[in-house]
């Protein structure tokens, strides 16, 4: 893009809270099931129905609040919102307006430039989901399904601090790591827990007016809103570029063809007239309440992290790495107290586990094996009872089965060749068994060692510690 | 024809003695509906075989010697904007015709819980937006007193049904008089709870802050019975108040000795207030200082603002608690036609709601819409909060606040409907209990002209027991409340 | 001068999805415009520093425990529907234009 114009994104995400009943009414909240299987007559705006504020909901929602450093307030109020739409039974929807739950917070990304940068946090509040509307292909109706209708949401509001798309992807998985990591939310993009909305603007570099905006509405995975939002500042720049002027206008994103579409254009801003919900007393939070919540919250994601590469002494770019979920964090950790060198299992994880994780597309939850299972696999690793080939190979059934790892070493018949004397005689046997290469070796070529050492693995069936028998062949062919 | 029931007090005295059965109340009540509602029209529907299912049911409950409450087999009527399961409720709305509710009100399941039989549900103004019951799309209820004249709303329906002795109690909500002010025209006894110390689950919202469910009967110490039954906390309704009731009956001593009452000055600025309703009222603050309560004049400053914020705030709450009649989840939905879905929800609430729903609808809108958020409806709850330091003030002087109910008698059907204001000022003198969240009770204390007159007596939030113990003294000392219709 | 015009009164119609006749209009504008006269006194009173009422009680948040209650059967949830499909309601098909305002 050129580089007269300076790229403003600010990024709206609606996520749902991890509770089991709504924020105003005790139906359960569930995912998938037929139409209006999980409502009430509060869910249905029913004639005499009110709404019932969820505990759980606030404490989510402050966790989220405190984990984005923003200042909860001790009194917030719920507004409603009105509008008309077949998806908003009441046809006004709860939220928060001029008194937000939260305000002020920020978060730190690492830029692509490679750095880390603050990104304001405008405020968060509180409010509760739409229903669903499905339409079928060629169906001349609508189908409402009120199922969805009431779940519980924070609403983030990002300041306009971002300045590319890729800055936008890296806002959001660190957000979605926030929101995990304090069990909020499961933010799964793709069931709809996440949802962004993006708000894009260009202005001329060195102008600190932002220009018009549009926003792009319904990106339901972070790679579509890196993409969206690409493409709508290369359309912007060029607009602009071409002396034109923006269109406030609402835009969706077709992934499969990469392009944007024109929703809505927005002529006048919507008028939502907005007050204090009166079937609703103010949230009053008291101190005590918030530093309990407070005090309750884990260790977070980057006191972890510097706790790994300080206490633990991991490298930056590691103890980064192992942070990026709780559970994952807690794995790793449990496990390295357990066996007591955290470099050495961290290098495990790092390459090891995460790779397991990566092929069959998992996350740390989907592991079965205890980090103190862990531990002992690589306890028998480091004893020399297993080879760590052996080991790795059979890391990935341990993982998703869980089991014990020296029971399943013993029953594969995997128990490493260390007894000397085998291991001597292999090692003798090879030897005797190739001439040639002990020659070659013995006139200089390095080479033949390696050969040598695939011999003897070979003939103990992987089952030997590489590092024994190169120690010992090399012995061996010195004494030659 | 029979006689007009008598108090709940009575009743309930006879059916324990065995004087009489729940039975033979619920057909005493279905005798008198049939004889005088088609000209009355004060109901809307009937549950005439289950009324006397359930009044079996109560029979049967006392030969065996177990009675849930006073109210056990007693005949009572519910305004049709109070839900019950299994039955209609439509708000005397087309926009509701064929709505039938699927859970019971709180209030509803605590009378059904204390044995009371609801015979029918009442007419109402459309939403319960109106003083005269004229706004129902089933036409007016008239007054028992005169069937030319209005009986007053918006519960009209309930109103009528006491005072022409149907039932001996019925239930009605109340956002800006709309209890008191047709008790008053009807000569019925009626009661606006504190807010909040009743609740609102079931209850058709008109206006959130300000809407009471309450009682209407023949005398203070019924409502005090009726009044036991349905108040204290509900956790359905996030502004129901924590405290649980008191036994208000117990507060009925008889004695207002101790007691200052309070003479609003203000009520004296309302022009349009007859010279009989002015007589009637003095007359009865006159028989409270002979019982021995004290008098002194108090002033509320921001009486006469009243109306201005209530009807700004009520239609505010209101535009927005009437946008889930939208024709798609249940009630009337227009026929299909072009524009799709916004046509659709234009056209189906344009025939759904009467003139004046629509009306307050538009106001509430515009109260709320951008640029004039401030100036209305940010502005009307400011004056709000000024009424209930007005009312702090005054009560730091007296315990209890006299007052007219309404500024004249009942009114002639037809008489106010062309002029917008006309109705909305007669509610002068009851919309302030609304806004402060008082309670408030009228009581009927004579004629103007044949025609009953009622005065409100008004306490501090959570005094109804006073208020109740104010009512029932004067009422064991004067007999208005025991005049009837001519009939 | 009036307080408010036709084109408000068309406006706030839509706003409030109300159709209304021009004859109807009309009159919802009179009445309006009598309404707000009368409200306007309001603009004398001083309110400078006043809180405006948001709630009359005093109180601290009523909430709920997060514990499951009783559902409305499915059938009975569109028992009331003008027009289902199963256990969905169901409305003419909506455009994505006609969302929101």
């Amino acid at each position: 893009m050129s580089a007269e114009f300076e790229t403003v994104i600010g990024l709206e995400v609606h996520c749902q809270l991890r509770t089991r009943t709504k924020l105003f009414s005790a139906a359960d909240v569930s995912y998938g099931d037929a139409p209006n299987h999980h409502v009430t007559a509060v869910c249905l705006a029913l004639p005499g129905a009110l709404p019932v504020l969820n505990d759980a909901a606030v404490e989510l929602a402050a966790r989220a609040a405190l984990v984005t450093h923003c200042k909860l307030h001790g009194l917030s109020v719920f507004a409603r919102k009105n509008y008309f739409y077949p998806d908003l039974p009441k046809g006004y929807q709860i939220s928060q307006y001029e008194e937000p739950l939260a305000t002020g917070g920020w978060l730190e990304i690492d830029t692509p430039a490679g750095g880390a940068r603050r990104i304001g946090i405008t405020r968060i509040h509180m409010e509760e989901d739409a229903g669903k509307s499905l339409h079928e292909a060629g169906d001349p109706e609508t189908q409402i399904d009120l199922n969805r209708a009431g779940v519980p949401l924070v609403e983030i509001v990002s300041e306009p601090d971002l300045r590319s798309p890729e800055e936008a992807g890296a806002y959001l998985r660190k957000l979605r790591q926030l929101l995990r990591w304090v069990e909020a939310s499961d933010a799964d993009m793709e069931k709809g827990q996440l949802r962004c909305d993006a708000n894009v603007s260009l202005r001329p570099r060195g102008e600190t007016r932002l220009g018009t905006r549009t926003e792009i509405k319904n990106l339901n995975s972070f790679r579509f809103v890196e993409a969206a939002i690409r493409a709508e500042v290369a359309r912007q720049a060029e607009v602009l570029g071409g002396g034109g002027r923006i269109q406030q206008a609402t835009l969706g994103f077709e992934p499969e063809r990469g392009r944007l579409f024109v929703m809505r254009l927005k002529e006048n801003a919507d008028d939502y007239r907005y007050f204090p919900d009166p079937d609703l007393i103010p949230l009053r939070l008291s101190e005590e309440r918030i530093e309990h919540i407070r005090a309750a919250l884990p260790e977070l994601p980057d006191e972890r992290e510097r706790r790994f590469s300080g206490e633990l002494g991991l490298a930056a770019a590691d103890a980064r790495t192992l942070v990026a979920s709780r559970a994952l964090a807690d794995w790793f950790e449990s496990a390295a107290r357990a066996h007591g060198n955290a470099k050495h299992v961290a290098n495990w994880v790092l390459r090891d586990v995460l790779a397991a994780l990566k092929e069959r597309d998992a996350e740390l939850e989907a592991v079965r094996l205890a980090p103190e299972g862990f531990a002992a696999l690589l306890r028998l690793v480091d004893a020399g009872r297993v080879t760590a080939r052996s080991a790795r190979s059979l890391l990935g059934e341990l993982l998703f089965a869980g089991g014990d790892p020296e029971a399943l070493v013993r029953e594969r018949g995997l128990e490493a060749v260390s007894d000397a004397g085998a291991l001597e005689a292999a090692v003798e046997e090879v030897l005797a068994a190739n001439a040639k290469a002990v020659a070659s070796f013995a006139a200089g070529d390095a080479k033949s060692l390696n050969f040598l050492m695939g011999q003897v693995m070979r003939r103990t069936g992987g089952k030997a510690d590489p590092a024994r028998v190169r120690e010992l062949l090399a012995e061996r062919l010195a004494r030659r | 024809m029979s006689e007009p029931l008598e108090t709940v007090g009575e009743l309930a005295a006879r059916l324990a003695a065995g004087a009489t059965s729940a039975r033979a109340l619920v057909e005493r009540s279905f005798e008198r509906l049939d004889a005088l509602d088609p000209a009355l029209h004060a109901f809307l529907f009937t549950r005439r075989e289950a009324a006397l299912a359930e009044a079996d049911a109560s029979d049967a409950r006392r030969a065996r010697g177990e009675r849930r409450s006073p109210l056990d087999g007693i005949p009572v009527a519910l305004k049709d904007n109070i839900v019950q399961a299994g039955e209609p409720a439509s708000c005397a709305s087309r926009i509701l015709a064929g709505y039938v509710s699927p859970f019971d009100a709180t209030v509803v399941a605590r009378l059904r819980a204390a044995g009371a039989v609801i015979v029918g549900r009442t007419n109402l103004d459309e939403f319960a937006m109106g003083s005269s019951t004229e706004n129902s799309c089933a036409g007016p209820t008239r007054n028992p007193w005169d069937p030319s004249r209005s009986p007053g709303g918006s519960s009209g329906g309930s109103a009528a049904a006491v005072a022409a002795g149907i039932v001996p109690a019925a239930f009605g909500s109340d956002t800006g008089g709309s209890i008191r002010q047709p008790a008053a025209l009807c000569g019925v006894v009626g009661m606006k709870p504190t807010y909040g110390r009743v609740s609102r689950f079931g209850l058709i919202a008109f206006a959130s802050s300000l809407d009471q469910i309450g009682p209407f009967a023949r005398t203070a110490a019924d409502c005090a019975l009726l009044l036991e039954a349905i108040a204290g906390h509900d956790p359905h309704d996030s502004t129901s108040l924590p405290e649980p009731a008191p036994d208000f009956s117990r507060a009925l001593t008889g004695d207002v000795s101790g007691l200052t009452l309070g003479v609003l000055r203000e009520a004296d600025d309302q022009s349009g207030m007859t010279p009989g309703v002015h007589a009637r009222v003095s007359e009865a603050v006159a028989e409270l200082e002979r019982a021995g309560a004290k008098v002194r004049e108090v002033s509320l400053p921001h009486t006469r603002f009243g109306i201005a914020a209530y009807y700004l705030i009520a239609t505010a709450e209101a535009s927005s608690n009437l946008a889930r009649y939208d024709g798609v989840r249940y009630g009337r939905r227009a026929a299909d036609g072009a524009g799709g879905i916004t046509a659709l929800y234009e056209r189906t609430r344009a025939e759904g709601f009467g003139a004046e729903v629509k009306r307050r609808i538009l106001l509430g809108t515009y109260v709320l819409s951008a640029g004039y958020y401030d100036a209305y409806y940010r502005k009307a709850q400011q004056v709000r909060t000024l009424l209930r330091r007005d009312f702090d003030a005054a009560f730091e002087a007296c315990d209890a606040i006299v007052l007219p109910t309404t500024p004249e008698a009942a009114f002639r059907l037809g008489e106010k409907s062309s002029d917008p204001l006309a109705l909305y000022l007669a509610d002068v003198f009851t919309v302030s209990a609304n806004l402060a969240g008082l309670p408030g009770v009228s009581i009927p204390c004579g004629l103007d002209a044949g025609l009953p007159v009622g005065f409100q007596i008004l306490g501090r939030p959570l005094e109804d027991a006073t208020v109740l113990r104010i009512a029932d003294a004067y009422q064991r000392r004067t007999e208005h409340h025991l005049a009837r219709p001519p009939r | 001068m009036s307080r408010i015009s036709r084109a408000e009164v068309e406006r706030i119609a839509h706003l409030a999805r109300l159709r209304l006749e021009p004859a109807e209009a009309d009159e919802a504008r009179r009445r309006l415009e009598a309404i707000l006269d009368y409200v306007a006194q309001l603009e004398a009173v001083d309110t400078r520093g006043v809180q405006a009422t948001t709630s009359v009680i005093p109180l601290a948040t009523p909430t709920r425990d997060d514990v499951p209650g009783e559902l409305l059967a499915p059938e009975v949830a569109v028992a009331n529907a003008p027009s289902a499909r199963g256990s969905a309601f169901t409305v003419p098909r909506v455009l994505d234009d006609e969302a929101e305002g």
